[in-house]
C-alpha cells in the first residue's frame, strides 16, 4: 500500500491501492445510481437470460439424470428378442439360447415373458375407454421382474401370492390420461375381468408410442402387466412364452451380441421369425433420448438471442455513459492518469450490471426450472426426478452472462479513452459529433414541417446506434417469434391432419380387426347390419416399408376405394387412377425418399401366400400423387390394387358412419366386444388427444412467451430511454423555443416508430429463419413422420408487430415525466 | 416590453441558501440594446433565463411584452417562449441533424408564424447563404453562431436573448456577431447580450452590472458608448 505515493493530491494514484480501489467503486457506484431505472432494465435482461437458460439446462439435466436413473433402476433391457405375432415357444427355450450367448457369462439377468395383444375395456361411469393394449405375463417373484422392472406409482406390487390369479398392473400413463382410480376392475378380450392392484410406471413406457406412429399414444393404449402363469391361463397358452429380455455384463458391444442373438435363434428356431433388438432401438428410449438433446438445442438457439439482446443493451448504456463522461475522461488524461486507470470506471459499471443481472438471474433460473420440471413431473412420470440444484450450469452460464455484456462494453469504453486529450476536453460545439448519414439522406423530405424531419435525421444521423437499438429489439422479437412460431407450426400441423380426415363424415369410426376377413364374413355382416350403422367402407391397412436409394421407412398403405363418398384422401400433387398399379405418398415422404409423382419406389409388403401365412416380398411401385396428410406413413393405394398383396375382396379395417343419433361412446360400445374387432376409435380421435395433452404444456408455454414478451418491452423500454437521454440537450433547446412537451415527444414516438418498424422487420424475418432452421433441425430427428411446416400465425405476428412497433413506439411516453419536469436552463447548461 | 420588480432566485433553504439574484428591478424598452455585464456566477444566465420564461423567480415579479409571468401557468410560459422571447445559446445548441436552412424553419415552425421572411431570407439577412444546406458539423463557429441567430431571429419575437453569444468564438468573429447582434435592435426589438466582458459592454446602449445577484450599476457604458469596431478584446 501507498507505495507511489508521488503524484497529484487528488487521485487516486496518490492514495493507498485499496483506498483508490474505494474510490473508483463508490464512483463507478454513482454512476449506477444515476441511471438506476436503465440499469435495473438491462440487468433483468441479462437475468432473464442466464436465468432462463441455466434454469431450462437444469431442466435438461434433470430430465437425463432422472431417466438414466430409470433406466438403471428399472434395469431396463439391453437386448429383447420377440417372435413374430402369434408365434409362441415353451417357456425355458428362450433362456436357453441366451445362456449360450457370448459363449455363456455375458448375460446378466434374462427373462422370458408373453406378451400378447389384448383389448381393455376400462370404461367409467361418464366415458367408454375402449382401446388396444397388450398384456404383458412377466415374472412377479422377489419383487420382480428383474428386467425392464415395475415401479408402481400407485396401489401395490404383484408378489408371489398373485401367480395364476386375475391380478394385475396398470400402465400409469394410460391411467393417468383417463384419471381412473388407483386400483380397479377392467374387462379384456373374451368378456374376461381383471382386477388392477395398482399404476406401474417400466422402462418400455416411460413414453407410450405405437407402430402407427403416435407419439402420445397413452390415450390409446393400455399396457398391462401382471404374472407370467396368469397371462398365460387368460390367454390360452399355458406353458409358453414370445418374448426375452436381457441385460448383459457391463463393457459388452450390444450390437454384436444383438447380431449373435439373431444368428443363434435362427438355428434354434428356424420355423419361428425373431425379431431382436437393442435398447437404443427401443421407441421410447430413442425418443426421449433424442427429445433431450433437441430441446437442450432448441434452448441454446434462444439463450444466444436474448444474450445478444442482452449485451446490445448492455453495450447501449455504457457507451452512453462514456459519451457523458467524455470530459471527465478527457480531464483525467490531462491529469495524466493511464487510459487503462480511466477505463476502470466505466468498466466497473459494465461488471457492476452484468453481476447483478447474474445475480438475479439465479433466481429466474431457480424458478423457471421448477415450475418447468413440476409440468415434466405431471407429463412424464419417472421413478424419481432429481432436481438437485446444478452448480455448474450456473456457473457456467452465470460466467457467461457476466462476461459477453462486459466485454461488449469494452469497446465504446477503449474508444473514449483512446481520444487525444485535448479532444476530450473540448467543449460546446467543437465536441458536437458528426452528422453520421444526415448529409447523406439531405435529399430525404418527409412531408410536412421541420418537426417532421426531426426523427427522420436523428435516425440516420447516427446510423451505428439506431442500427444497435434496432438489433436488441429485433433480437428479442426473433426470439418470441421463433418461440411462438414452433408452438404455431406444431398446431397448424395438427390441424392440418384433422382437416384432412374430417374433410367427409367427421362423425365415422375406424374399426380395426384383428386379420384380414372376407367382406361378407360374419364379423363385417353384423357391423354392416346394426342399426346404429349407416354406411361401412371396408379398407386394408397393412404395414410396410417404403426403399428408395438407401432410404427406408414404415409406411401404414391404406388399401381404399379412392372414388369413396365415405371419405377419400385429397391430392396435392398427381391425378387418381384408381385402374394404375401404384401409391400416394404424403409429401414428407416423397420428399425423403427424394421421389415425385411419376417416379417409383420399392415397397417391401406382406402377400398373403396360399398356406395362409404372409410372406414379406417387395414390389416396384410408381407414385401416382400426393395427399395432404402432414404424417409420412400415412400412403394409400386403391383397392382395385389389393391384390398385390393377395387380399382382393378382404378387409382387417372397417370405416364405418354412423346413423344419426348415437354418440361416439355408443357405437365404441356396439362396436368394441365383437369378435375380431381389435379397436373402434373415432377419427378425430388422435388430434383431441394431442390437443388434449398441449393443454397442460400451454401454461408454461405462455409463461416463456411472456418472459419474452416482458424481454422485448424491457430492450424497448432501455433503449427509448437512452434515446430521451441522449436527445436531453436537443428537447431542452425545443423547450427553449416553447415547443410543447407533447409535440417534443410526438418526434420521439416518431423516431422511435421508425426504429420499431426496422427492428420489427429484422425481427420477424429472423424469427422466422429461425424457426425453419429449428424445424428442420429439430423435426426430423425426434418426430420424423410428422410434416411440420414452419408457419407464423396472424396472432403471433400482430403480437410481434405490436411489440416491436407499438411497444417500441409508444415506450418515450414513460419517459413524459421525465421530460416535464427537465431542469432545462440546467440541461441546456451542461457541457457534455 | 420587460419589467422586474424586486426579483429573487434563491437556490436550496436555510444557511446554504444561494441568492443567485437578490432583489432585482429594472425596466427594459423596445428598441433597447442592453448589455448585463458581470463576473461568473454574479446571475447572468440566471437573469436571462427568468426573463425568458425558462426559469421562474423565488419572489417578485416579471412582465414580458405586458405578461406576467411569475403567475403564468405552464403552458402560458410555453406560449411566451414561443411568441415573445429567442435564444442565443453560448453553446450554439442547433439540431445536429437539421440543416442550417432547417433549423431555421424549425423555429418558425415552432413558433408557428404564417408569413413574413422566409429561412432563406433570414439566413441571407445574418450573412449566410452558400452554407443554407450545410449540417451544423460542417459550418465553423462563426458560421453556426450566425445559424443560431437566424433562428432565433427567424421567430419574429420582439425579446432576443444571447447568453454569452462570442464565448466560444475567436475575437474577429466574435466582433461580427456582436455587430450582428447590435443590428437586431429596433422598433419592436429589444436585444438583451449577456456577457462577462467588459470591452464588449462597451457597444450596448446601456449596460446593467451584476455583482453577487444584485444590480451594481445601471446605465450608459462606462467611458461611452464604442463602435463595435474599435473593440479589443
Ligand atoms: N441549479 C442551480 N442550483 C444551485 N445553484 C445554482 C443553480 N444555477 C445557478 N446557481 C448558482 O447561482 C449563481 C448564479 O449562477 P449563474 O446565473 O449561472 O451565473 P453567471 O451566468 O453569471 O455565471 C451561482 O452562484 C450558481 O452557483
Ligand atoms: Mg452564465
Amino acid at each position: 500500500m501507498g507505495r507511489r505515493r508521488v503524484g497529484r493530491p487528488t487521485l487516486p494514484t496518490s492514495t493507498g491501492r485499496w483506498s483508490a480501489a474505494g474510490l473508483w467503486l463508490r464512483w463507478s457506484w454513482r454512476d449506477l445510481k444515476a441511471r438506476w431505472i436503465q440499469v435495473a432494465a438491462i440487468a433483468l435482461v441479462i437475468a432473464l437470460g442466464t436465468g432462463s437458460y441455466a434454469g431450462l439446462s437444469s431442466v435438461t439435466k434433470w430430465r437425463r439424470a432422472s431417466t438414466d436413473d430409470g433406466y438403471a433402476r428399472l434395469n431396463m433391457h439391453d437386448l429383447r428378442v420377440e417372435l413374430a405375432q402369434g408365434s409362441t415357444v415353451p417357456e425355458g427355450a428362450l433362456l436357453e439360447v441366451a445362456r449360450e450367448l457370448g459363449g455363456g457369462g455375458v448375460v446378466d439377468q434374462a427373462e422370458e415373458r408373453l406378451v400378447v395383444p389384448i383389448q381393455v375395456d376400462a370404461s367409467t361411469e361418464e366415458r367408454a375407454i375402449l382401446v388396444p393394449g397388450s398384456i404383458y405375463g412377466v415374472n412377479v417373484s422377489d419383487s420382480g421382474p428383474g428386467v425392464d422392472g415395475l415401479f408402481v406409482d400407485l396401489g401395490r406390487e404383484l408378489t408371489d401370492d398373485d401367480v395364476g390369479k386375475p391380478v394385475a398392473l396398470l400402465e400409469r400413463h394410460f391411467g393417468k390420461y383417463y384419471d381412473l382410480p388407483p386400483t380397479g376392475t377392467l374387462e379384456i378380450s373374451g368378456g374376461q375381468r381383471i382386477d388392477y392392484a395398482g399404476q406401474t410406471l417400466t422402462p418400455e413406457y416411460f413414453l407410450v408410442t405405437t407402430d402407427r406412429g403416435g407419439l402420445i399414444a397413452e390415450a390409446n393404449f393400455a399396457a398391462l402387466f401382471t404374472s407370467l402363469a396368469t397371462a398365460q391361463q387368460l390367454t390360452g397358452r399355458e406353458g409358453l412364452v414370445n418374448d426375452l429380455v436381457l441385460t448383459v455384463v457391463p463393457g459388452s458391444d450390444r450390437d454384436a451380441l444383438k447380431a449373435e442373438l439373431t444368428g443363434l435363434l435362427a438355428v434354434r428356431f428356424p420355423a419361428v421369425g425373431a425379431t431382436v433388438t437393442t435398447r437404443e432401438e427401443d421407441p421410447a428410449f430413442k425418443i426421449i433420448d433424442a427429445d433431450i438433446d433437441g430441446d437442450q438445442q432448441i434452448y441454446d438457439i434462444f439463450a444466444v438471442l436474448i444474450f445478444a439482446g442482452a449485451v446490445v443493451a448492455a453495450f447501449n448504456l455504457i457507451a452512453r455513459i462514456v459519451e457523458s463522461q467524455r470530459r471527465e475522461i478527457g480531464v483525467a488524461m490531462v491529469l495524466g492518469v493511464p487510459p487503462a486507470r480511466i477505463a476502470i470506471r466505466p468498466l466497473l459499471v459494465a461488471a457492476e450490471i452484468a453481476l447483478l443481472g447474474v445475480v438475479f438471474g439465479v433466481g429466474v433460473g431457480v424458478l423457471l426450472g421448477q415450475a418447468m420440471v413440476s409440468v415434466l413431473k405431471d407429463f412424464s412420470p419417472l421413478p424419481a426426478w432429481h432436481t438437485d440444484f446444478q452448480w455448474g450450469v450456473f456457473f457456467t452460464v452465470g460466467a457467461i452472462g457476466f462476461l459477453f455484456p462486459f466485454l461488449a462494453t469494452t469497446w465504446p469504453v477503449w474508444r473514449a479513452v483512446r481520444v487525444p486529450p485535448v479532444q476530450a476536453i473540448q467543449s460546446g460545439y467543437r465536441a458536437a459529433r458528426g452528422g453520421g448519414l444526415a448529409p447523406l439522406f439531405r435529399w430525404v423530405r418527409v412531408p410536412g414541417n421541420t418537426f417532421a424531419q426531426v426523427p427522420v435525421r436523428n435516425v440516420v444521423r447516427a446510423p451505428r446506434r439506431s442500427f444497435l437499438t434496432s438489433l436488441g429489439i429485433a433480437a428479442a422479437i426473433a426470439a418470441l417469434v421463433a418461440f411462438v412460431g414452433l408452438i404455431d407450426s406444431f398446431l397448424a400441423t395438427i390441424d392440418r391432419g384433422e382437416r384432412e380426415i374430417l374433410s367427409a363424415n367427421p362423425d365415422r369410426l375406424e374399426v380395426d380387426l384383428d386379420r384380414p376377413y372376407a367382406l361378407d364374413s360374419e364379423v363385417v355382416r353384423v357391423i354392416r347390419e346394426s342399426p346404429l350403422v349407416d354406411q361401412v367402407e371396408p379398407q386394408l391397412r397393412l404395414g410396410s416399408v417404403a426403399l428408395k436409394d438407401g432410404e427406408d421407412f414404415g409406411l401404414q398403405v391404406q388399401v381404399l376405394a379412392l372414388d369413396s363418398t365415405v371419405w377419400a384422401p385429397r391430392l396435392t400433387a398427381g391425378a387418381v387412377d384408381r385402374e394404375q398399379q401404384g401409391i400416394y405418398l404424403s409429401e414428407l415422404a416423397a420428399r425423403n425418399l427424394g421421389v415425385r409423382v411419376g417416379d417409383s419406389l420399392t415397397l417391401r409388403h406382406p402377400r398373403l401366400e396360399a398356406t395362409g401365412t404372409f410372406s414379406l416380398v417387395e414390389t416396384e411401385l410408381t407414385v401416382l400423387g400426393l395427399h395432404q396428410h402432414p404424417f409420412r406413413f400415412v400412403a394409400y393405394m386403391d383397392s382395385n390394387q389389393a391384390g398385390l398383396f393377395n387380399l382382393a375382396g378382404t378387409t382387417n379395417l372397417l370405416e364405418v358412419v354412423p346413423v344419426e343419433g348415437p354418440t361416439r361412446d355408443d357405437m365404441k360400445r356396439a362396436l368394441f366386444p365383437l369378435p375380431g374387432v381389435v379397436s373402434a376409435q373415432g377419427v378425430s380421435e388422435v388430434s383431441e388427444v394431442i390437443d388434449d395433452l398441449l393443454s397442460e404444456f400451454v401454461v408454461l408455454l405462455r409463461v416463456i412467451e411472456g418472459a419474452l414478451l416482458v424481454l422485448a418491452l424491457l430492450i424497448a423500454f432501455n433503449s427509448a430511454s437512452i434515446n430521451m437521454d441522449e436527445r436531453a440537450r436537443e428537447h431542452a433547446t425545443m423547450f427553449a423555443f416553447g415547443v410543447r412537451v407533447r409535440t417534443v415527444l410526438r418526434m420521439a414516438v416518431v423516431e422511435n416508430l421508425i426504429l420499431g418498424i426496422m427492428a420489427t422487420i429484422a425481427g420477424v424475418v429472423a424469427g422466422w429463419l429461425l424457426l425453419r432452421a429449428i424445424i428442420a433441425i429439430r423435426i426430423p430427428s425426434t418426430l420424423p413422420d410428422l410434416e411440420v411446416i414452419p408457419v407464423i400465425s396472424p396472432t403471433t405476428l400482430a403480437i410481434s408487430v405490436f411489440l416491436g412497433v407499438l411497444a417500441v413506439a409508444l415506450a418515450p411516453l414513460l419517459t413524459v415525466r421525465k421530460l416535464r419536469r427537465m431542469d432545462v436552463p440546467a440541461t441546456l447548461k451542461v457541457v457534455e | 416590453m420587460i419589467e422586474l420588480e424586486h426579483v429573487t432566485r434563491a437556490y436550496g433553504e436555510g444557511p446554504h441558501q444561494v441568492r443567485a439574484l437578490d432583489d432585482i428591478s429594472a425596466t427594459i424598452a423596445e428598441g433597447e440594446f442592453v448589455v448585463v455585464l458581470g463576473p461568473s456566477g454574479s446571475g447572468k444566465t440566471t437573469l436571462l433565463n427568468i426573463i425568458g420564461a425558462l426559469d421562474t423567480p423565488t419572489s417578485g415579479t416579471v412582465r414580458v411584452a405586458g405578461q406576467d409571468i411569475t403567475t403564468a401557468s405552464r403552458g402560458q410560459l410555453f406560449a411566451v417562449r414561443r411568441r415573445t422571447v429567442s435564444f442565443i445559446f453560448q453553446g450554439f445548441n442547433l439540431f445536429p441533424g437539421l440543416t442550417a436552412r432547417e433549423n431555421v424553419q424549425f423555429a418558425i415552425d415552432a413558433c408557428g408564424r404564417k408569413g413574413g421572411a422566409s429561412a432563406d431570407e433570414v439566413l441571407e439577412s445574418v450573412g449566410l447563404t452558400v452554407q443554407a444546406r450545410q449540417f451544423p458539423h460542417q459550418l465553423s463557429g462563426g458560421e453556426q453562431q450566425r445559424v443560431a441567430i437566424a433562428r432565433a431571429l427567424a421567430t419574429g419575437n420582439p425579446v432576443l436573448l444571447a447568453d454569452e453569444p462570442t464565448g466560444e468564438l475567436d475575437f474577429q468573429t466574435g466582433v461580427r456577431i456582436l455587430e450582428l447582434l447590435q443590428k437586431q435592435s429596433g422598433p419592436g426589438r429589444a436585444v438583451i447580450v449577456v456577457t462577462h466582458n467588459r470591452q464588449i459592454a462597451r457597444a450596448a446602449d446601456r449596460v446593467i452590472e451584476l455583482s453577487s445577484g444584485r444590480i451594481s450599476s445601471d446605465g450608459p457604458p462606462q467611458g461611452g458608448k464604442a463602435n463595435v469596431a474599435d473593440l479589443y478584446w
